[in-house]
């Protein structure tokens, strides 16, 4: 069986990582929002009902609002965003998504439909409802919420850690995946711990409240807070459940995977201190700017987090099945005996840019097999990463993929098609002159060839980690 | 496709087509208040003017403009994934070929979103462009859906050169008659729903029974005889593929539910501007109407997609990967909770629905 072939897009100089991160973060941002905020409001609601707190009903009111204006169009434009943008990466990996998960995905429809009723009716009608009607909607809205957040949970968590998916390939086998519970509660508190901070911001934008007033909202809404004293050990344990080579990225394997955990971890760290001390303990109240600072470091935790969970997945987009080459490993061994472009109906765009056939070979084969992560010139550049390697390097360390670094992908091209690839890399890092000569047509072409045919064949199929010392 | 849909074909298409035509049917019935009601509303800024902030249909449709987008995203949801299960390779390939032109529909969604909220609640300022720019913004997402469509089915070829071009948009003879067919067909949708909230706003006390009775009437009127007059038209510009298709006995009893649906609906919006009041009786026989005309055009145009497909990709292609989707566990899962999700939301508007309606604005 051959790969599906699809268009490629080209982003210019931007890793299509560095897009569908930044809109990833984003939505997961306001999605923690609106799911944290929803048992934020059933708290609140509880406390105006029971006399507890008797600014707590206006609070629900307005953030409410601001809940329904961010989370409710720019949440769910965004939710769509990610299933455009993905094709946009990578079509066959938001393809096996759908073709294994759209029962699930199904499900999770009908619970953000419901979320978005109990929601509108909420936002439409709260002002004259009875208190047991506005605690139903919100009960209701809360729940629904969550509930989209459990559903793709599944679906995100099957992708580092597929559990017995793998051999099974059963779907619920693949839901309740090893990373399933783990995720699920750390994102859980994730959610309270936004929506404590973003109440704190709403609190300080009400009008006509006097300080006390909003100091007291603000201790009220801090006790969101209480449950991130759970974060170190549900960290502990869904590290616990990572695949051995993914954590060996984080602890120093790749220094990008370590310094976004370093922020992630320090950010979280920063919010825990502050609610701790200022908040739970002295019970200050914050103002406008500091909370909006807090609300930052949570968005800067948040985008550490979802960046090393899409990155220590590396050299896969779903573990053991999809390379990010999106290529499958079955279908590794045939397109090094068949190339990997060959069945490509997509010419270039730009063929007349290239010197010679090879290197458009070499232009085609990057655009399947290294674009989806790497730019010629841009970033994560070809140009940065290989352009001083001597040739014999370049052969060597691109057959050896996987080897050369363990979160790579095996290569799945020909010799002739590795040697196009190197050229382009040599063409580019010459300054990519108007004539350039074809090195297939060279004497030392034959022993090249079969230099590079041993070094695929030395390192086989298997993914780096393996050869590393790594488990499954 | 020898027997009338879903007959002729495999259970696995059969059921996924089904579920994608339900969920599309309830997402083009909010799509068509946003995109119909947008035009409507602007219509009635720029000829009316301050006057047009009394007329109740345009206070209506201010009223629940950024709501109604917001079912039409949530609708369009479940529709959006059944799509990627049955022409998963086209669709993608559609999307990928057409890139930040494609893409640039989410940008014109948020805009479209929070001009409609301004209008909504903003001063009286400006209003004329506000109204435009939320009808732009629509009319723009439209168009794409359109040219990503009329793209998608399309042979390989065409994909290759169009990608070789470095095009993002596809200039498709079909393209402007059938955004104007979808145009156009969205007016009596719009008239019918909007009929149905000024109805219950006056049946409880708190509007009149000819409350824009006349005019949303004859926007309904002039909506059904618009897009049967242009469906005619557009017939005659499709491919022999597609004509074959729609005369064929997959399609051939959905014309004719299409067109019973349409003299149904036309009765009804006469039946209504007559009177020049809103009658239960008679947007109840209207909306059963629409229905069968949604039945009837929806499954046309997925026989006539199935039609063009068979000619590239070939149906027994395609089904054997439908097959293979519906082996994958879950589908009972999302009955249940289809069913229990449905129930609350209908518990959810029961609660409100004791209420009162809230003054418009």
């Amino acid at each position: 069986m051959n790969p599906p072939y699809y268009p490629v897009s080209d982003f210019g100089p931007m890793m299509k990582g560095m897009v569908i991160g930044s809109l990833g973060i984003v939505h997961v941002f306001l999605a923690m929002f609106a799911i944290g905020g929803g048992f934020l409001m059933c708290y609140f609601q509880w406390l105006a009902q029971t006399g507890r707190s008797p600014h707590a009903r206006r609070f629900v009111d307005g953030y409410f609002k601001a809940l329904v204006l961010i989370s409710f169009v720019v949440g769910a434009v965004t939710g769509v965003a990610m299933w455009f943008v993905s094709i946009q990466v990578s079509p066959r990996t938001i393809g096996m998504m759908v073709d294994e998960f759209h029962w699930i995905w199904a499900v999770e429809w009908t619970f953000f439909s419901l979320e978005i009723t109990a929601g509108y009716c909420f936002y439409r009608y709260a002002a004259r409802l009875a208190d047991r009607d506005r605690f139903f909607l919100l009960a209701v809205y809360s729940v629904a919420a969550w509930f989209s957040l459990f559903w793709i949970n599944g679906i995100l968590s099957w992708q580092l850690t597929p559990g017995d998916w793998t051999r099974t390939r059963e779907v619920w086998a693949g839901f309740f995946n090893p990373g399933f519970l783990p995720s699920l509660l750390f994102r859980t508190v994730t959610a309270m711990t936004i929506a404590s901070l973003a109440a704190c911001v709403v609190i300080n934008a009400m009008p006509d409240l006097d300080r006390e007033a909003r100091r007291a909202l603000i201790n009220k809404a801090a006790h969101f807070l209480f449950p991130m004293a759970a974060m170190p050990v549900l960290s502990a344990w869904y590290f616990g459940t990572m695949p051995e080579d993914s954590r060996r990225m984080v602890l120093g394997g790749s220094i990008v995977m370590t310094l976004f955990m370093g922020l992630a971890t320090g950010a979280s760290l920063l919010i825990g201190l502050y609610a701790a001390f200022a908040l739970l303990l002295k019970k200050l109240y914050i103002n406008g700017a500091t909370a909006a600072l807090l609300v930052a470091l949570s968005f800067a935790a948040t985008a550490g987090g979802e960046f090393v969970r899409e990155g220590v997945r590396k050299p896969y987009t779903v573990r053991e099945a999809l390379y990010s080459t999106s290529v499958t490993p079955a279908e590794i061994a045939r397109l090094r005996a068949e190339g990997c472009v060959a069945r490509d109906p997509y010419p270039l765009r730009d063929a007349a840019a290239y010197p010679n056939d090879q290197v458009r070979l070499g232009a085609r084969v990057f655009r399947f097999h290294c674009s989806v992560c790497h730019t010629i010139d841009g970033t994560n550049a070809l140009r940065h990463l290989a352009g001083d390697w001597t040739p014999a390097q370049r052969r060597m360390n691109i057959a050896q993929l996987q080897r050369t670094k363990t979160f790579m992908p095996p290569f799945s091209g020909t010799p002739e098609e590795l040697e196009a690839l190197v050229r382009l890399i040599e063409w580019d890092a010459a300054g990519r002159p108007a004539d350039w000569p074809d090195s297939t047509g060279r004497g030392d072409w034959p022993g090249d060839r079969r230099r590079i045919r041993e070094w695929l064949d030395e390192v086989g199929t298997a993914p780096g980690f393996l050869r590393s010392g790594g488990a499954r | 496709m020898d027997a009338p849909f879903p007959a002729g074909l495999p259970f696995p298409t059969a059921a996924y087509l089904v579920l994608y035509l339900v969920t599309l049917w309830v997402h083009i019935a909010f799509m068509n208040y946003v995109l119909a009601g947008s035009a409507t509303l602007a219509a009635g800024l720029v000829l009316g003017g301050r006057a047009s902030r009394e007329q109740p249909i345009c206070a209506l449709l201010r009223d629940w403009m950024p709501f109604m987008l917001s079912a039409a995203i949530t609708a369009g949801v479940a529709p959006l994934l059944f799509l990627q299960v049955l022409y998963k390779e086209q669709f993608y390939t559609a999307n990928l070929l057409l890139f930040f032109r494609w893409m640039a529909i989410l940008p014109a969604l948020i805009l479209g979103f929070y001009l409609g909220y301004l209008l909504k609640t903003g001063p009286g300022r400006g209003r004329v462009w506000l109204g435009l720019g939320v009808f732009a913004c629509f009319l723009f997402v439209g168009w794409s859906w359109v040219e990503n469509h009329l793209l998608s089915v399309q042979p390989v070829g065409t994909w290759q050169a169009h990608y070789a071009a470095g095009a993002h948009a596809y200039a498709s003879p079909e393209l402007l008659p059938r955004l104007f067919l979808w145009f156009v067909a969205g007016f009596p949708t719009m008239a019918l729903m909007v009929g149905w909230q000024l109805w219950d706003r006056a049946r409880r006390g708190k509007g009149d029974f000819s409350d824009g009775a006349r005019a949303g009437a004859a926007i309904g009127l002039g909506g059904v005889l618009a897009s049967a007059l242009w469906a005619w038209r557009y017939y005659h510009l499709m491919g022999e593929t597609a004509q074959e298709a729609v005369a064929g006995p997959a399609a051939k009893p959905y014309l004719f539910l299409s067109i019973a649906g349409g003299a149904v609906e036309l009765a009804a919006f006469a039946g209504l501007l007559r009177m020049a009041r809103w009658s239960g009786g008679w947007l109840a026989l209207g909306s059963a109407g629409l229905v069968l005309n949604f039945v009837g055009t929806g499954v046309m145009n997925e026989t006539i997609r199935l039609a063009l497909l068979d000619r590239t990709v070939g149906l027994a292609a395609l089904a054997a990967r439908h097959a293979e989707s519906w082996k994958v566990g879950g589908f009972p899962v999302f009955l249940f909770f289809l069913a229990a999700n449905v129930a609350l939301m209908a518990l959810c508007i029961r609660r409100v629905r004791r209420l009162p309606s809230p003054p418009a604005g």
